[in-house]
């Protein structure tokens, strides 16, 4: 037998499947929605619902996106020769909140990853080589993650596109803002001498 | 709770909630186990890219009694193997060393002959940036070095000796058989790579890799020992499919 009541222990249960959301969380939330007004649960299902009923992929770009195409690729004022390419929609969120980068961008959702069985088939690349065969791109600015699943991606798309005369350049790799150098190990500072720029 | 002070190699990392990594290592002195990272998702973490699967660190542990998941301490780079990502192929075969070494090595037991055809086979792959050769002699050894490597100069279903005969192997049998214990899925198996296997089992790798095989002969060898691979792994291996698409 439960120790909660039923209603109130399947929510718990649903709530536990979310991530980072142990027993202890799940049971703090439950019932914080059990002593929150009614309306307060209604627009918490609500919007549940509106995600799961509303967001889709951008046909051009595979943004999580209300319209289609998204904000960015409908955007006119936006830079339509620089395509930033991204492994998840949360890195299009963390490029944003720089304001520097006008362009548009493309999300593979996720990279190549062989032992996890992620190849290039997996990943959405086909609308990306579609929009490049338009002739509008210049720059393809790949930005997946510095590690080694997003450095094999970028090799792997740099290959792929290169051959159609856009320029392909890669985020740089190195020392975080804010660090010291005494504490950065080898690999980083390889990767940060090997991406050094004059100035 | 003790510490202990290992060399290891990385074979793969999985996400540990929004900040940690559980690694999965294969030492030198304790041999293959998982161990968790805090903080190693962070930008500013201490681990930097030493935590990358099949970098080649030196590692210190805290063990709990009673618990299978270590603790990493902290870590030190002995060799980075990064700048094979350059070459998706290379990549490709490098994530199968990883896989096969997880899935033949049992957990906490020591084996310094795996772990340095480990690192000698990472290093041939990173010097050569070709995959048919360093693969093969990895496929042979590490199923010798695991137990599952069947007899190579008998037919495998009879006993008789295999030299100067048509050879044949095939998924059903995990071993070579001779043309009459050959069943209709047999497939045959070229003189050449059968001479081939020879004189690889006779090579240190260093001498493999100086010798100018024909390509074809490697090829087939390396997929015979693949076969076997999956056979005795008892399941298919995720990365031989994509390694296998790219070839």
């Amino acid at each position: 037998m439960s120790v909660f009541a039923g209603p109130l222990s399947r929510l718990i249960d649903e709530l536990k499947r979310l991530p980072g959301i142990g027993q202890k969380s799940a049971q703090r939330i439950a019932f914080h929605i059990e002593r929150a007004a009614r309306e307060d649960a209604e627009r918490l299902s609500q919007a549940i619902l509106e995600v799961k009923d509303k967001i889709r992929l951008c046909n051009l770009c595979n943004n999580l996106t209300e319209q289609d195409p998204c904000e960015y690729c409908s955007d006119p004022t936006r830079d339509q020769s620089v395509i930033c390419v991204v492994e998840t929609p949360y890195n299009v969120v963390g490029i944003e909140r720089t304001r520097e980068f006008h362009g548009l961008y493309h999300v593979l959702h996720g990279a190549l990853s062989p032992l996890q069985g992620i190849g290039p088939e997996q990943l959405r690349l086909k609308n990306l080589m579609e929009r490049l065969k338009s002739g509008s791109v210049k720059e393809i600015i790949v930005a997946t993650n510095p590690n080694v699943e997003g450095e094999a991606t970028a090799i792997y798309l740099s290959k792929l596109i290169k051959p159609l005369g856009v320029k392909v350049s890669r985020i740089a790799m190195g020392i975080p803002v804010g660090s010291e150098l005494e504490f950065a190990d080898e690999v980083t500072m390889l990767k940060a001498m090997e991406g050094r720029r004059e100035i | 709770m003790p510490l202990r002070e290992t060399e290891a190699i990385v074979l793969r990392t999985y996400r540990l909630g929004e900040a940690d990594k559980i690694v999965s290592l294969f030492t030198r002195q304790v041999g293959r186990l998982r161990a968790a990272a805090s903080g190693a998702q962070r930008p500013k973490s201490r681990y930097g890219g030493m935590l990358e699967p099949l970098t080649y660190i030196r590692l210190w542990l805290f063990e709990r009694e009673n618990r299978d998941l270590l603790r990493i301490n902290s870590t030190e780079l002995l060799e980075s193997f990064f700048a094979m990502q350059g070459d998706y192929r290379v990549q490709l075969a490098a994530q199968y060393i990883a896989e096969a070494a997880e899935r033949f090595l049992p957990e906490r037991e020591v084996n310094e002959r795996a772990f340095r055809l480990l690192l000698a086979v990472l290093r041939a792959l990173k010097a050569s940036r070709e995959i048919d050769r360093p693969l093969l002699y990895y496929n042979y050894w590490l199923l010798r070095l695991a137990g599952f490597l069947p007899q190579l100069e008998q037919c495998c279903a009879c006993g008789r000796a295999l030299a100067g005969e048509e050879i044949f192997y095939g998924d059903e049998t995990q071993g070579l058989v001779c043309s009459r214990c050959r069943t209709s899925r047999s497939r045959k198996i070229s003189g050449e790579a059968f001479s081939l296997m020879e004189k690889m089992r006779r090579s240190p790798l260093d001498a493999w890799m100086a010798s100018e095989p024909l390509a074809p002969a490697v090829r087939e060898a390396r997929r015979l020992f693949e076969t076997w691979m999956e056979a005795c792994a008892e399941r298919k291996l995720v990365t031989l499919e994509l390694l296998a698409a790219e070839s």
